[in-house]
């Protein structure tokens, strides 16, 4: 997304790529934060 | 049309409409309304029928500005030459029925289903003439404020007036004309996009038309930006201009009717110059409408579950690297459905949809991702989550579980995480490699 607009990234997001955001599931977005990632976005 | 009317192989329904489309690439299957017209093929456009039919009904053809029969040919070039009845104007004299010498007449005639079964589909919709709200630059409000449309008939040999430009109030010949551009069209509270230079072009050509009947015509084109971009276009424009065609840059702010001639007054300032606002008076006002998507293209989207662009028209594949595919295997657009485009653009856009079913249609195979839902069905639950899930309808209950079309399928997954009972995994996409990318990306927090 951010690249279309010539954004960065901050350097501490780290991308995860799926082919919808219709598969993102619950339970992945509840591991990563129990992994310790602080916030997950989704972007479509 | 009339080429692909006598082409074999070819079929061609006309005066039907598409009901329901069900099915995938190489086996679509496609439920036709066939609309009775009450006319049977055995007529062969004679015209006996409508020249003793008494009741009439206004020329849909000529935008209603004369009338037709309550049975008529749709206009004189129609494909097929058939006759048809509008049963809501018929009175149902049967003189028709009299005076038909091939007996085609046939007022028991019902709507016929058809059902067909094709490989591809080509969504070639076409366009509208934007209808600007009524009272808009007087529109709907002064009889002598038309659209480029109207005005188009009226110059047509074969129209309402024989080719004759008219006022609609007194039917005497306008000497100074006013053309409007972008009327509906680069407009922020209307259409945001430009009609593709058609209705620049549109404007040029007609004016053309008026001055070479009329020579002492005074016409000005009022506009915000001449769009002559593509070949002989700009030479055309200039070409006007040196027949004493007048252009002056500017937006159109107020338009009112003189009660007594109906002549029309017309505020504008000339953006270019240092005059300042002024005011004119005018025969006729033209307004160059925008081109809209088709009235009711709404329900073939519904059909096709295709997308939409932000401006109404069908979404392509990708706005510059393909814009003739749609993002469905096997249906693509054609023309005006996909945007604004004039009759070369629209040529060209058509023949390579051709060619893209053709290069799609002329191979024995269809190859298709393996990246698609599969369900394990000793787990699933029966619950119908996923088909309703489904944006590609790729789903379906059955008695043991849910069945995937592979190849409607997109894998986009929005089944598998709707899935209650975790009963369906998208191949190379599967839970456990997502965890462990992710616990691979956070190992070192």
């Amino acid at each position: 997304m951010a690249g279309t607009i010539r954004a960065q990234y901050p350097a501490t997001l780290r991308p995860v790529r799926i082919n919808c955001s219709g598969r993102v599931t619950p339970s992945l977005m509840m591991r990563a934060i129990g992994k310790g990632a602080d916030a997950v976005a989704i972007g479509a | 049309m009339l080429q692909s009317a006598r082409t074999e192989g070819f079929t061609l329904h006309t005066y039907s409409e598409v009901e329901e489309v069900t099915g995938f690439v190489g086996n679509f299957k496609v439920k036709i309304r066939k609309r009775a017209r009450y006319v049977n093929k055995d007529c062969n456009g004679c015209g006996a029928c409508w020249e003793v039919c008494p009741a009439y009904g206004y020329n849909e053809f000529n935008e209603g500005m004369d009338s037709r029969r309550a049975i008529y040919s749709s206009f004189a070039q129609a494909v097929p030459s058939l006759a048809q009845i509008d049963m809501d104007k018929c009175i149902k004299c049967e003189l028709c029925k009299g005076a038909c010498e091939v007996d085609a007449i046939d007022f028991d005639q019902e709507d016929e289903i058809l059902e067909i079964e094709v490989g591809s589909i080509a969504v070639a919709t076409g366009w509208d003439e934007f209808e600007p709200p009524t009272g808009y630059l007087g529109y709907n409000l002064y009889p002598n404020v038309i659209t480029q449309l109207k005005l188009e008939r009226m110059l047509a040999p074969n129209g309402p007036t024989i080719g004759h430009l008219v006022r609609p109030s007194d039917g005497k010949e306008p000497k100074k004309i006013l053309f409007i551009q972008c009327v509906g069209s680069r407009d922020l509270n209307m259409n945001s996009y430009c009609s593709s230079g058609v209705c620049c072009m549109i404007s040029i050509k007609n004016s053309k038309l008026i001055k070479q009947h009329s020579p002492d015509a005074d016409i000005i084109v009022a506009y915000m930006d001449m769009r002559a971009a593509g070949k002989d276009y700009e030479e055309y424009f200039t070409a006007s201009r040196k027949e004493g065609i007048k252009y002056i840059r500017t937006n159109v702010s107020r338009i009112k009717e003189d009660p007594e001639t109906r002549n029309l007054k017309i505020v504008l300032q000339n953006t270019l110059g240092s005059a300042g606002l002024r005011e004119l008076e005018y025969d006729l006002v033209i307004l160059s409408a925008a081109m809209v998507p088709a009235r009711g293209v709404g329900k073939i989207q519904k059909l096709l579950k295709l997308e939409n662009s932000q401006d109404g028209f069908f979404k392509e594949f990708h706005a510059r690297l393909n814009p003739i595919d749609t993002k469905i295997p096997g249906i693509v657009l054609a023309g005006v459905a996909q945007g604004p485009k004039s009759i070369v653009e629209s040529i060209a856009h058509g023949r390579a949809a051709a060619s893209s079913l053709a290069r799609l249609m002329g191979k024995d195979k269809y190859r298709i991702l393996l990246i698609r839902a599969q369900v394990e069905k000793e787990r699933c639950a029966k619950c119908g989550l996923c088909e309703l899930n489904c944006p590609y309808n790729a789903i379906t209950l059955k008695d043991d579980g849910a069945e995937v079309n592979e190849i409607l399928c997109r894998g986009c997954g929005a089944c598998l995480a709707n899935c209650p009972s975790e009963s369906i995994t998208l191949r190379y996409y599967r839970e456990p490699q997502y965890e462990r990318q992710i616990d691979a990306i956070l190992e070192e927090i």
